[in-house]
């Protein structure tokens, strides 16, 4: 115990020190008021064990200690299963907070985005007055925040319990309120005071505080935590593991600071939801190869297989969002970047403005996107695929020769929009078609979560029919016998 | 506690389901047999409130007197909210009656049609509401889609 909270005054100490020995960012600091909090930080020290302010370990209730002691035995003993993260699934906050990967804060109107690097996580903060009363407890909770001059203060419940605060496996309950509050310091860090107060953990409130630093190489890419797993590498990353994870487009993105200034005028912005769901493409011109796999999957089907498809193996790809659109999204316009976030499948994709694709991409899921306007409508242009996405339930397949254009159009009166898309994949299909799909405007102040890794059955494994190897799954519950309870099983990939 | 295995064996019911040609295609309705319908009764061991579907686990007692563990799926938490759960609205413990459709593979597996608490309050799972043609509009309180992938 003695030597975790060492551990852990390490870290806050380094990171207090970069604090204030650290260079400013002269981009950081050009910016003025709530300006100044938007783009990509990283964070200073990642801390493994959150401590309080004053360096001092967290005021837990005796019931609470024991639990966190038994967590640390746990952990001394190279067992972390009580961390969601360790199976890919939803780290939750702070505990997010406490990951070494870079985080860009967005801002669009009365909302902002906090886009981070681990796995595709985000967290939309509503700026608009009143309480929030969350229907359900979610891993990033319900923020609601409002700028007192330049500290952006953000209060946030619904916090589900099945998280942990750190990777040391600091309990809360669903009783845990946040209460952040950010604000760039002089020396051009961006520092978020938290306090953490929980009565059914902590005998009082208390306060830590993470800091992070501009860093202009730095990108949030898009993470595929189940990828990572499978080449052998561990789902958190840490610093001296591997090289620290940056955008997967070879294409340059605009400065940070210039990616959140806003739009002259956001036609796309707010909270929408799909007016239908749709999980089929039919009459795709399939080519003669294209055929075949849709015969191969229906035949396993018929078999009696579960199909295993990007989609359901927690990988998909933009390409399904344009096909089979589920739950809400949340767009954010910027002069530089329309940025889209996805409930379901949770993804970030990207839409640079006015620029044009490099030369050579690096495949990816949500390939690299290109936009610009023409009239009312928004023209994007997508390459750079890795291919492995299908476009429906049949798992029609893709290819990394496919290429999408669609064409977002609001309605008039913004109440709607409908989007059409231009598939186009000579490998599969024969000459390019085109799909319809229409967005309406949500209520809604919070979109909620699909944590699609958060349960991997596996009931859904043992008659699976895998349309790619990739699609394997990398974690499993396995149910305990009699009273037994169920545990998570990762075997390392061969 | 018994199970009554009786309705898994001799009492299938055909549902009238509406999805049948595109429902082959999906992976969940893949799983289970949505034209039998299974009643068991038992003590909630486990529930797990989580994506991509929840679950409780029932122990039940066989009709030879041995324990069998039941696993339930119940929907995604978001799909639940709108049938009326909350995430504490099945606790360990409790002591219930589901009414399912059962996997295809003939294991203690299934997906929930109805829950039925001890004082007679019910709760309604997803399958119950499996109706409508894919891609067509949502109802309001619950998708028409079978499931999500």
């Amino acid at each position: 115990m003695r030597r975790l909270h060492r551990w852990g005054l390490v870290l806050c100490v380094a990171a207090l020190c970069a604090c204030a020995s650290g260079p400013v960012d002269k981009a950081s600091t050009a910016a003025r008021g709530p300006e100044r909090l938007l783009g990509i930080w990283v964070p200073d020290a990642a801390p493994r064990a959150l401590l309080m302010a004053d360096g001092k370990p967290p005021p837990l209730t005796a019931e609470a200690s024991k639990l966190y002691a038994e967590r640390r035995q746990r952990l001394a003993a190279g067992d972390a299963s009580f961390d969601p993260t360790t199976w890919c699934a939803g780290p939750g906050m702070p505990r997010i907070l406490t990951m070494p990967y870079p985080l860009e804060i967005r801002a669009d109107g009365n909302r902002l985005a906090f886009i981070h690097g681990w796995y595709r996580w985000f967290r939309i903060v509503d700026l608009s007055v009143g309480a929030v009363d969350p229907p359900l407890p979610l891993t990033m909770g319900f923020p609601v925040g409002h700028w007192e001059s330049d500290t952006l203060a953000i209060r946030t419940v619904g916090l589900i319990d099945a998280t942990v605060m750190d990777a040391s496996g600091l309990p809360h309950s669903e009783q845990l309120t946040l209460t952040e509050r950010l604000r760039v310091l002089p020396n051009g860090r961006l520092e978020d005071r938290i306090t953490i107060d929980d009565p059914e953990n902590f005998t009082r409130p208390w306060e830590t505080v993470l800091t992070f630093h501009r860093d202009a190489a730095a990108r949030v890419a898009d993470d595929v935590c189940p990828d990572r797993m499978a080449r052998g590498e561990p789902a958190e990353q840490l610093p001296g593991q591997t090289k620290a994870p940056r955008t997967t487009s070879a294409a340059p993105r605009a400065a940070a600071v210039a990616a959140g200034t806003a739009a002259a005028a956001s036609r796309l912005a707010g909270v929408w939801e799909p007016k239908t769901f749709g999980f089929m493409v039919p009459n795709a011109p399939l080519s003669g190869a294209g055929q075949d796999i849709v015969t191969r999957n229906a035949a396993a089907m018929q078999r009696g297989s579960i199909m295993q498809t990007a989609w359901t193996s927690c990988r998909p790809g933009a390409v399904s969002t344009m096909t089979m659109p589920r739950e809400k999204i949340v767009i954010l316009e910027s002069a530089s970047e329309v940025t889209i976030l996805f409930e379901m499948p949770r993804m970030v994709r990207r839409i640079r403005m006015n620029g044009s694709h490099a030369q050579q991409l690096e495949p990816g899921y949500v390939g690299d996107s290109v936009g610009h306007w023409e009239g009312s409508t928004l023209v994007v242009d997508t390459l750079g695929f890795n291919g492995y996405a299908e476009l429906d339930a049949r798992g029609q397949p893709t290819s990394p020769q496919l290429h999408t254009v669609e064409r977002f159009t609001p309605s008039g009166d913004g109440s709607s929009i409908d989007i059409e898309t231009t598939i186009t994949d000579p490998e599969y299909y024969t000459q390019p078609f085109v799909i319809k799909r229409s967005w309406k405007k949500s209520p809604a102040r919070h979109p909620l979560e699909y944590d699609c890794m958060e349960n991997p059955r596996q009931e859904d494994f043992e008659n699976a029919y895998y349309v790619r190897e990739r699609y394997r799954p990398i974690c499993m519950r396995v149910e305990g016998e009699g009273m037994a309870p169920s545990k998570m099983v990762c075997p390392r990939p061969e | 506690m018994r199970s009554d295995v009786r309705s898994w064996s001799m009492l299938p019911l055909v549902l009238a389901i509406g999805f049948a040609g595109a429902a082959a295609a999906h992976h969940s309705t893949a799983e289970f047999d949505y034209t039998k319908q299974v009643t068991i009764n038992g003590t909630v061991k486990e529930v797990q409130w989580t994506n991509p579907h929840s679950y409780i686990q029932l122990l039940t007692d066989g009709e030879g007197g041995e324990r069998i563990q039941w696993s339930v799926e119940i929907g995604s938490p978001s799909l639940n909210i709108n049938l009326g759960w909350r995430k504490n609205s099945v606790k360990v413990g409790d002591v219930v009656t589901m009414n399912l459709s059962p996997a295809r593979n003939g294991k203690p597996y299934g997906t929930l049609r109805v829950l039925t608490f001890a004082d007679g309050q019910k709760l309604e799972g997803v399958a119950a509401r499996v109706t409508g043609p894919l891609g067509g509009p949502p109802p309001a309180a619950a998708p028409a889609a079978p499931k999500e992938p």
